[in-house]
């Protein structure tokens, strides 16, 4: 095992000053919000701004049924709507994209493919590295979030917190694999992060519109956005069958990605 | 761990004949590299046509060919990291596509471009490899970077591009291969380095090692090299002796006599070409095995001036094993 561990073990390494920078940036981001909530909490207009909004816009916001004035409402809204799925992917689609296309743009697969690691091996391991990475961020995101919290009052259920970390991370993991999946099979580290980019863009818009668009409804169960915040978990909690789609849609991705791996020519540009 | 004897039983009783003769003392039972029917294609393109290549354990064979023709898509197929698209190659055995894993474990690859980590030091380097090939290699890798003259402390970012190249070579020795893929190793080398990794090479055959080197320079296969394979176009056009490549090396020889000279006296040498004689001038082509006619026939006057060059190792593609071939694979270095 520990040439495995070795290849998800350089890939960690390799961005500890990212990660150690995605992970201040997170806990400032929450800082920030964390600030703003007293005022906002004390302000019924904010309430009343919500309400007047066309319903499809509520629901591009996730703000189906948010209560602002609560901490839940608050954050569901502020951050786990947006900006945090936004963050998380971001890191979650660069670090699968640079997996094995990565690896070919700076020239590099020649010595990794060929010192007698079988390349399904491979893309496991830069798996198991992004998983690793992700799970490291949403748990500094979910910290954070109590810790600060908890500073100015704005007190949440870390149980709860925790499950919708869990979800934000499956949700990151999905279209990570994704990028890993594309980046495998075909090498093109260009493509392997705008195509998932692409795709959460329109998963996420899809996810919005499905509550008030009709037919878009059925679709929308389809949304990883919808796994990850259609059950609401910070109210919920953590639930299973969200959790069975997400994960079954990543270990399908890895799957694609290491049969893609494995059929390709690594030929020299 | 697992490491891998370098010795493989001998054939017995009988020692293995070569095609001029010899028996050699290097004879194993299994050939180290196995090309049979070799076909790649790259869409519509064919970069290898039919290659055939069976090199021997202990065997150095220098693959040469002008750029392009298709050694580093060769060396890249037995390396695993592409499929050939008809035929099959073999590495002691294993399947190159389908046992790639297990047979990379059995061979040392130096690419055609070096592949290194930009942020990661020599040293760094050595300890990920090891780490994946499960072998300790640390000693034998600085062993080899000594012999170098490698500083294995610095980045490969800032690493000069000889530097990179011998960072390459020490990653591709530092496990006691049986088997060494080396694509042009000797670029950007100084001389110095040239010399330690020629006798690196030679010391590891000498302990029954494999070695299959591709190059443009025939001078450099010359030193090392026991037999040579000739590819030009994705064909191999010859796979000979060196004694017998070396044989069809062409020279140009210019010579001013003292005298006009009869064209007809040079009648009658083999493989001479273009000779051109204008009053006391004398120019021609000749392979190296007929310079010793051509002089004996200059030498029947007095000689003002001569001089006498090896054509580059692409002109005596051209004349011996002429012919163009549109679909040769333009860029793969």
């Amino acid at each position: 095992m520990t040439m495995l561990s070795g290849i998800s073990r350089k890939t960690l390494r390799d961005q500890r000053f990212g990660l150690l920078g995605w992970a201040a940036g997170l806990i400032l981001l929450i800082a920030m919000y964390v600030a703003m909530w007293p005022s906002i909490r004390d302000q019924p207009s904010m309430r009343t701004l919500l309400d007047q909004m066309p319903e499809a816009l509520r629901g591009l916001f996730s703000a189906g049924g948010a209560d602002l004035s609560t901490p839940t409402g608050y954050v569901q809204v502020e951050l786990l709507a947006f900006m945090g799925p936004m963050l998380l992917l971001i890191y979650a689609i660069t670090t699968g994209a640079a997996a094995i296309a990565g690896e070919e743009e700076h020239r590099t697969a020649d010595l990794l493919l060929t010192c007698g690691v079988r390349r399904s091996d491979v893309v496991l391991h830069k798996a198991a590295a992004l998983a690793a990475g992700v799970t490291a961020l949403a748990l500094v995101t979910g910290a954070a979030l109590v810790a600060e919290g908890a500073l100015v009052g704005m007190h949440l259920p870390a149980g709860r917190v925790a499950a919708a970390m869990l979800h934000l991370a499956l949700l990151a993991l999905v279209f990570g694999s994704l990028a890993l999946a594309i980046g495998a099979t075909f090498g093109h580290a260009g493509a392997s992060r705008a195509i998932p980019a692409a795709v959460a863009v329109l998963a996420y818009v899809v996810n919005g519109l499905g509550q008030v668009i009709g037919w878009l409804r059925p679709v929308r169960k389809l949304s990883p956005f919808y796994q990850y915040l259609g059950h609401d978990p910070l109210r919920t909690g953590v639930s299973v069958a969200a959790l069975l789609v997400a994960g079954v849609t990543v270990a399908a991705l890895l799957g694609v990605a290491m049969l893609g791996v494995r059929r390709r020519d690594f030929s020299a540009q | 761990m697992v490491r891998f004897d370098r010795t493989t039983p001998v054939r017995a009783p009988l020692a293995h004949q070569l095609p001029d003769g010899r028996v050699s003392g290097k004879a194993r039972a299994r050939p180290a590299v196995q090309l049979r029917g070799v076909t790649k294609f790259f869409g519509s393109t064919r970069a290898l046509a039919d290659v055939d290549i069976t090199i021997d354990s202990g065997e150095v064979f220098g693959y040469l060919g002008p750029n392009g023709a298709g050694k580093s898509t060769t060396l890249r197929l037995i390396m695993g990291l592409i499929r050939p698209t008809r035929g099959s190659a073999e590495v002691l055995g294993l399947d190159c596509w389908r046992q790639a894993a297990a047979a990379q474990q059995l061979i040392g690859y130096v690419p055609g471009e070096p592949a290194l980590y930009r942020k990661l030091t020599g040293q760094q380097h050595i300890e990920y490899l090891s780490a994946l090939r499960r072998i300790a290699c640390l000693p034998r890798a600085e062993q080899l970077a000594r012999r170098l003259d490698l500083d294995l402390s610095r980045r490969a970012e800032a690493l000069s591009k000889g530097n990179k190249q011998k960072l390459a070579i020490v990653l591709a020795m530092m496990h006691d291969p049986r088997l060494l893929v080396l694509d042009e190793p000797s670029t950007g080398l100084d001389p110095f380095a040239r010399d330690a990794l020629l006798g690196l090479i030679r010391s590891h055959a000498e302990h029954g090692g494999t070695v299959l080197l591709s190059s443009h320079v025939l001078d450099e296969v010359q030193r090392i090299a026991d037999r040579v394979g000739i590819v030009r176009a994705g064909r191999l056009i010859a796979a000979e002796r060196l004694g017998e490549l070396r044989a069809t090396s062409l020279h140009h020889v210019n010579a001013r006599l003292g005298e006009p000279v009869d064209p007809a006296e040079f009648t009658g040498i083999g493989g001479i070409l273009d000779v051109w004689i204008s009053g006391v001038e004398v120019r021609m082509k000749a392979p190296q095995a007929s310079l010793d006619a051509v002089l004996g026939r200059l030498i029947r006057h007095r000689i003002e001036d001569l001089s006498c060059t090896e054509a580059d190792l692409e002109e005596t593609f051209r004349t011996f094993y002429g012919g163009t071939d549109d679909h040769v694979e333009r860029h793969q270095p």
